[in-house]
Order: C-alpha cells, then sequence, then structure tokens
C-alpha cells in the first residue's frame, strides 16, 4: 500500500492549513527523517517531517502550493519498491466543499513539533458518539476524548457542539475572537497610555456640518487616519519576526453584533471625506449586525479604533488587534468642569486610551501620536476647514 | 402497606395457591413437619396435610422424576429443593425429561413443574450450598427462571409460575429472604419477561440481578450526589428476559454495567452483552461491562467468600469505571 502523505494536524483547533512548498521533488527517494514540504498553519510555517520511507509520487491533480486544505487532505504518495502508485487519483476539493474521505489523522506525516508518542494513531471514537457527531455535524477530528485512552464519548461530542455550531454563524465568531485575544493577550507587549481631551469645539463640529449618519466615531476614525499619516511608526504590524509600516491607512472599527465583537475596514479612511466616510461606516455597522460583512470586509485593517461612549464608559485599556500594533479606545463625551483659559467652566471632555505593541514602536512615537489625535481633537480648525 | 418478609411472601402465594388449586402438592426434604429448611412451608403441613406437604428421602433424581409423571398426569407439583445446588443430583431427569416432555410430546402433555430453592453466596456456606446456577438453566429450552429480588416480586412471580403450565425454577436468594417490604393481601401475578426500573436514571444502565438489585439500589443516591445518575434495572426472570427495557434504557444512557453474584463467564451479563452490542451498537458510548462473583469454587472462609462478591464498594467502583470509559 502506498503511503499516504497529508495535510498534517498541527494543534488540536486546527482545522485547514496552506501548502506552502514541496521541498523534495516528483520522484526523489525520501528517507524517513526528511523534511519533505512546508505547511502554514494561522501564524507559523512548519516543517513537515516524513516518518515513512520511499518514493515521493505527486499526482498530477494534486493539490497546489498555495492550496488551503483540510486536515487530512491527500497531498502525495510514498511508494515502496516496485510499488504502483493508486489507481484512483485523490483529487481533494479546496476547503469549503466536501471531501468524500472525510478528515483523517496525518498518516505519513508529522511535524517536528507536535509529534504525537503513537505513529499512525487515530482517534477513538464511541458508536454513540459517532451517530452523534453525525446528526449534529460536528467533525469529531478535532475534539479530544475524554474516554478510556482518548476515546471520544458522547459527552465530549455534546461539549464541542457550541464551538462547531453554524459554521460561519455565531460559534465561528466566537471562536475566532477567543483565538485572535488570546494570540494578542500572550503574544505581545502591551502598554496603554491615557489622556483626556477638550471635545467642546469638535462636538460643535459635528453640530455644525449636519453631515447625514455622521456620528463622533467617525470623526474620531478621521482624526486618526490624520495622525497615522503623521505617525507612521504606528501605522504598522510585526510579521515574521520584523516591522513592516503599511503604506495605505486602513482603520477598522469595532462593533458589537449579537454573534460578538467584529471589526470591519474602513479602507483608505484618510482619503475620505466626512460625508463618504459616514456612508461607509454606517453601512459596514449595518452589515456586521445583519452578519453580512463579507471576509474582505474584515480584513486588511492597519489600525482599530474602539469606542464605548455611547456606553457611559470613561476610559478603558483596549487590546491590540493583531496583526495591528496598536488601537485607539474612546470613551465618552461628558460636560465636566475644566480650566479653560485660566477659569473653572463646564467643558465637554472626552478620555483617549492608547493601546500599543511595544514590539513595534516605542513609549515616545506613541505618546506623540496620542498627542497629535488630541489637539485634532481639540482644535477642529487645524484639520477641517470650514 | 403491610410489610412481610421474602420468605412469608413466597410461602403466602403457594398457600393461596395450594387452597385454591388442589392439584399442587409439594415434595422435598424436610418441607413437611420441619417447615422447610428455609422456612419455605412453615404451617402448610398443618393445613394441608402430609399428602400435599410431603417429605422426602435424599433421592432428587427419585422425587423430581416422581414429580414429573405427576405432572403428565394432570398435578402440578412443587419441588423445595432446599439448596438449589442439589438439583444438579436430579440434572438428568430435570433437562432429558422436564424440560423436554412438551415437545416430545408434541404439546399433548403439559410439564407444570415448579422447582424452587435458595441460591447465592453468603452465611459461610461453602461451596456445596453457594450455587446459583440459573445461567444454566437459562441456557437450556424448555425452562422459565425467575429470580425475585423484592417480597413483592417473590409473591406475584410465584402465582405465576403456579399458574402456567411450563416448568419454572423459582430461585430465591438466601441473602435476601428476611428483607422486608410492601406486600398486598389479595393475590396477584407478575408476567415472566417484565423487568422493573427500580430507579430511573440517565448517565449509566445497571442491570442487577437478585440481590444485587438491593446492593446497587442503595448506592444509587451516593452516585447521584457524585454526579452519576443511574438507572437500575431489575430482570425479574432471566428466562425469558426482557432485552427491550434494557435496550430501551441503553438508548437512553449509552452505557451498561450488568451486576451479578454468579460466575461471569457464559452468564447472564453475556448473554445480555451480546445481544446489548447486536442491536443496540450504535447506542453504545462505551463497553458494555460486567461485575461478576469471582470465577472459582465458593469458599468457606468468610473474609474469602466475601472477597469473591461483589461488594457495595465494587459496584460503586465498577459504576464509576465505566462513566470513565
Amino acid at each position: 500500500m502506498p503511503t499516504e502523505i497529508v495535510m498534517p494536524r498541527l494543534g488540536w483547533t486546527m482545522e485547514e492549513g496552506t501548502l506552502v512548498e514541496w521541498l523534495k521533488q516528483n520522484g526523489d527517494r525520501i528517507e524517513s527523517g526528511d523534511i519533505i514540504f512546508t505547511v502554514e498553519s494561522d501564524k507559523a510555517i512548519n516543517e513537515i517531517e516524513s516518518f515513512d520511507s520511499g518514493t515521493l509520487y505527486i499526482p498530477p491533480d494534486a493539490p497546489q502550493p498555495g492550496d488551503t486544505l483540510p486536515i487530512g487532505a491527500i497531498l502525495g504518495y510514498l511508494l515502496g519498491p516496485g510499488e504502483a502508485p493508486p489507481e484512483e487519483a485523490h483529487a481533494t476539493p479546496a476547503v469549503g466543499q466536501e471531501t468524500e474521505a472525510g478528515p483523517r489523522e496525518p498518516a505519513g506525516s508529522r511535524t517536528r513539533k507536535d509529534r504525537p508518542r503513537g505513529r499512525n494513531r487515530r482517534s477513538a471514537i464511541s458508536p454513540r458518539a459517532l451517530r452523534l457527531a453525525e446528526e449534529l455535524d460536528v467533525d469529531w477530528n478535532t475534539i479530544q476524548g475524554s474516554g478510556r485512552n482518548g476515546r471520544i464519548v458522547e459527552r465530549d461530542v455534546r461539549a464541542a457542539v457550541p464551538a462547531q455550531s453554524g459554521k460561519g454563524t455565531e460559534g465561528t465568531v466566537r471562536r475566532t475572537i477567543a483565538r485572535r485575544l488570546t494570540e494578542s493577550h500572550t503574544g505581545t507587549a502591551p502598554v496603554t497610555l491615557a489622556t483626556e481631551a477638550d471635545a467642546t469645539d469638535f462636538v460643535a463640529l459635528r453640530a455644525e456640518l449636519d453631515i447625514p449618519l455622521l456620528t463622533y466615531n467617525d470623526l474620531f476614525v478621521k482624526v486618526t487616519a490624520l495622525a497615522l499619516a503623521d505617525h507612521p511608526d504606528l501605522n504598522a504590524s510585526w510579521q515574521d519576526g520584523s516591522v513592516r509600516r503599511h503604506e495605505e491607512i486602513h482603520i477598522g472599527i469595532a462593533v458589537d453584533t449579537h454573534a460578538g465583537l467584529l471589526v470591519p475596514v474602513i479602507t483608505h479612511a484618510r482619503a475620505r471625506d466626512l460625508p463618504d466616510l459616514a456612508r461607509e461606516t454606517s453601512d459596514l455597522v449595518q452589515k456586521a449586525r445583519q452578519g453580512d460583512l463579507g471576509p474582505e470586509q474584515l480584513q486588511g485593517g492597519t489600525f482599530t479604533v474602539t469606542n464605548l461612549g455611547a456606553y457611559g464608559i470613561d476610559a478603558f485599556t483596549p487590546i491590540i488587534n493583531l496583526p495591528q500594533c496598536a488601537i485607539l479606545g474612546v470613551g465618552r463625551i461628558v460636560a465636566k468642569p475644566a480650566v479653560y483659559q485660566g477659569r473653572i467652566v463646564p467643558r465637554d471632555m472626552v478620555a483617549l486610551s492608547l493601546t500599543f505593541d511595544h514590539r513595534v514602536v516605542d513609549g515616545g512615537p506613541a505618546a506623540r501620536f496620542l498627542d497629535t489625535i488630541r489637539r485634532h481633537v481639540e482644535r477642529p480648525e487645524l484639520w477641517y476647514v470650514r | 402497606m403491610r410489610e412481610i418478609t421474602f420468605t412469608e411472601a413466597a410461602r403466602e402465594a403457594l398457600s393461596d395457591a395450594m387452597a385454591a388449586d388442589p392439584t399442587i402438592f409439594v415434595v422435598g426434604e424436610g418441607v413437611g413437619e420441619r417447615g422447610g429448611n428455609f422456612n419455605t412451608t412453615t404451617g402448610l403441613y398443618k393445613r394441608y396435610g402430609p399428602m400435599r406437604v410431603c417429605d422426602t428421602p435424599i433421592c432428587e433424581r427419585g422425587f423430581i422424576g416422581l414429580c414429573t409423571g405427576a405432572a403428565m398426569a394432570g398435578a402440578r407439583p412443587v419441588v423445595d429443593f432446599m439448596f438449589i445446588d442439589f438439583i444438579l443430583d436430579g440434572f438428568g431427569e430435570m433437562v432429558n425429561q422436564v424440560a423436554k416432555m412438551q415437545y416430545m410430546s408434541s404439546g399433548r402433555l403439559s410439564m407444570p413443574v415448579v422447582l424452587r430453592g435458595c441460591v447465592g453466596i453468603g452465611g459461610a456456606a461453602a461451596t456445596h450450598h453457594s450455587g446459583n446456577y440459573y445461567p444454566v438453566f437459562a441456557h437450556l429450552p424448555g425452562f422459565r427462571v425467575a429470580l425475585p429480588a423484592t417480597p413483592y416480586d417473590a409473591k406475584g412471580l410465584f402465582k405465576t409460575a403456579l399458574e402456567g403450565d411450563d416448568p419454572v425454577l423459582f430461585l430465591e436468594h438466601k441473602s435476601i429472604l428476611n428483607h422486608r417490604g410492601p406486600v398486598p393481601e389479595t393475590p396477584y401475578a407478575i408476567p415472566f419477561g417484565r423487568a422493573e426500573v427500580r430507579r430511573e436514571g440517565g448517565d449509566i444502565t445497571v442491570v442487577a440481578l437478585a440481590n444485587m438489585v438491593p446492593i446497587t439500589w442503595k448506592l444509587c443516591d451516593r452516585l447521584a450526589a457524585e454526579g452519576i445518575s443511574v438507572e437500575l434495572i431489575d430482570p425479574r426472570t432471566v428466562a425469558p428476559l426482557d432485552m427491550d427495557t434494557i435496550q430501551e434504557s441503553v438508548h437512553k444512557t449509552g452505557r451498561l454495567l450488568i451486576v451479578d453474584e454468579a460466575f461471569g463467564p457464559c452468564g447472564i451479563g453475556a448473554e445480555i452483552a451480546a445481544q446489548v452490542q447486536s442491536m443496540a451498537f450504535d447506542d453504545l458510548d462505551a463497553p458494555v461491562s460486567r461485575l461478576n462473583g469471582a470465577h472459582v469454587p465458593t469458599p468457606y472462609s468468610a473474609p474469602l467468600e466475601a472477597a469473591c462478591l461483589p461488594q457495595p464498594e465494587t459496584v460503586s467502583q465498577a459504576i464509576r469505571d465505566l462513566m470513565e470509559e
């Protein structure tokens, strides 16, 4: 029997991976221990080592480098001496289509990092749990069993239902949020700076403009985009061990929805005039709440603004939306006694919090960036010509 | 309702039936004036006389043969074996004549014989007085095998045994003879092949036999406090065996443990396990599990005897272990 080379599972939550490249050629002799291909999962590229020996056979219709594939998808085979290639070509559909064979444990290959004790071990599942998994459309290959020797039993499938229910809806959103925020919390060096801005003129500007749909948040997005243009250090991300600065300014806005937090992206935020920005934001927020956002509308942000002012929050410490390097938190605008021109008078004040990733940017540039935003809030005439 | 013992309940059923049907008579060693080794016939000699409550010599094969002939002639004999172990001395007569007579006569002869005796391990009775043997009889075509676990069932099942036309083994576990329970004074019959769900639960099905029923029953509350909801099933008869009730329960719980004092190999638990995996494979969330008495001749020594038996602690642990599967 030819040994199947499959998309390996590189962690319990992994459902799919991208074949990056073959490190061996079709027909090459493979020895156990050779690195034969690389797979990209989440954020890492993993070298996959063969645990078997044989001649590498990549069928003509096999997945191509760059393809994203479900775990267990067959990438190729190792053939023994004189062994013929399998008769049936195993064309593997891309993710989203059904695979006839279904996902499976990797057979012929393992990563160096994530090597289980036994070889070719498949998860066992009780007949009852299997039936339930099929009824509930739960992918049991991604479940860790709690029964004897890790057998998947009914309670494991039931516990997995919330996490896997309704792909593309609530469950997935929650899972994605959990994964991304855990990565952010554990993988960044966050520092939060806070300041208070006098927003009296900012408030007056919005009233004066009378632009349909224009919210305070739109104005904050606008001043943030302007400040990012002045401070490109903050319009950057940490990728593959180095800082990458972005040419364009695309600002994500945090939207509270029934399904969970979504962050649609306002592209080219700096170039948009206020009426355009207001329309775009309104459209994105509505789509987010209706679950109509396409993936392209959730990707590509270079900075995020999150505003809890509508909920009466004064100030908070936002969490960085990776791979971005900073996020601006906006509190409520509230009238307070303030020193203005030497006298204590009521002024509309707003707290601004900037959380930044100290790996990417230092405190000085971050403080200067936040100060620029504060000045733009306090003195709209600096950037808005009436 | 009044509460009487298991033995009193069975004896009441026998006495009621004898009063109603003059063809019923009892034979056995010491069943007459002595009232039976286990008080199974106390008072009946006085009430029904030596013709109907008849002491025998120690000759099992002889008096089983006598009763076989009497049944063929239209009487309804009850053979009281005292310890069921003594039935083995009449085994050939039972298997070759009692069990097969209706078949051999194409149904022209009926065989309404009740073969009763005390089963079970306990009281340092040693290996000649500690047999269970019901799996042997359940294995053979022709016998019905009743295994009551409560006084109420003892009376109801005994009435059914006395009224049927087939040979019945009515087996009373020694350890529960003095258990008291509510028993109606009026006669009633409990049909064979109808299991009783002693306690409803959702996590695990435990099928217990004979004295394992009260032992397991008492554990259910404590296990519930641990978070294990036990459904306890008492089959009441092992031939016929009510597989429907067991399967229904396994459909609900996905886990099945059979607790039986009798030897494990080729036993009732093996039969239930085989049927469940065959008919309800997809219901199973764990392997079917059995807890049996040790597969050894029963020791005389009380500590060794206890070590051979499923005890409350070992039953609890078997239930916990199966939940871990």
